[in-house]
């Protein structure tokens, strides 16, 4: 044989080669199944911080909303992108990080391929319903959440929350 | 309750997994409670795994598995034997591999 070191080892998401994790998500999404994740990034903090665990589950059939915080097919990279849907015209979807300046442009419904239903961080687990984002898309949208989370970091709030 | 690996057995891959070969490695997903877990349950063979895993089709047995790659390998079948046991009780302790017959 080959190699006789031990033949299955665990691996770690970030030593996959590049492209594999949006391989790899779909596949797991096709067949109607939840996918977790370590997240990295500052565009959706507070909300979703760089290096916490994320799920994203299927939309099983219904449209996406606004307010979902969703994983997509980023259109200029193909990568997976986790930003917040703050937008729906004709079928198209705006999203963009509640921390970032621009939205990722319109996107049809087959590039979302899922959302995002749990976040963990410090031994925390948060579950998310899809009912209570709108507010805080049109915040996203209008680039007031930004506004806000950084006024509250300048007067020393500090935000445990994701909502 | 988990029984023991035997050579007489036909093992195949669960239908709770994910398998993709990316950029030359074998990737396994298992899909624990409905996630795909890539945080704490990825799993990559290595080429001894990979040799193993295409021949785990549900039919041959353990022992027409090892028989097969002791020719391909020309290795002592009692080597392989070991590989072949001590890789399926990991993959069926973790489901990623279901006893077909």
């Amino acid at each position: 044989m080959p190699d006789p070191d031990r033949p299955a080892r665990k691996h770690s998401d970030s030593g996959l080669p590049s492209g594999s994790l949006t391989e790899l998500m779909r596949e797991v999404l096709a067949k109607g199944k939840s996918f977790r994740f370590r997240a990295r990034g500052l565009s959706m903090s507070p909300f979703i911080k760089d290096g916490d665990v994320v799920t994203v589950s299927p939309l099983g059939g219904t449209a996406p909303r606004v307010g979902d915080v969703a994983a997509f097919l980023h259109p200029a990279t193909g990568k997976v992108v986790v930003h917040r849907i703050v937008r729906e015209r004709s079928g198209r979807y705006d999203l963009k990080g509640d921390n970032a300046a621009e939205s990722d442009g319109a996107l049809p419904t087959e590039r979302v391929l899922g959302v995002v239903t749990q976040v963990e961080r410090d031994g925390e687990t948060i579950r998310l319903g899809r009912t209570s984002g709108a507010v805080v898309a049109r915040l996203s949208r209008t680039g007031l959440l930004r506004k806000a989370v950084g006024a509250a970091r300048r007067a020393g709030v500090r935000s445990r929350g994701r909502r | 309750m988990a029984h023991p690996i035997g050579l007489e057995s036909a093992y195949g891959p669960s239908e709770d997994v994910v398998v993709r070969e990316i950029e030359g490695e074998l990737i396994i997903v298992p899909l624990v409670a409905g996630v795909g877990d890539l945080e704490d349950e990825l799993f990559t063979l290595n080429e001894t795994g990979r040799a193993i895993w295409q021949k785990l089709d549900g039919r041959r047995t353990l022992r027409t598995v090892v028989s097969e790659l002791a020719e391909e390998f020309d290795a002592p079948a009692s080597a392989i034997e070991q590989d072949v046991l001590g890789l399926l009780e990991e993959l069926e302790r973790r489901k990623i591999v279901v006893r077909k017959g």
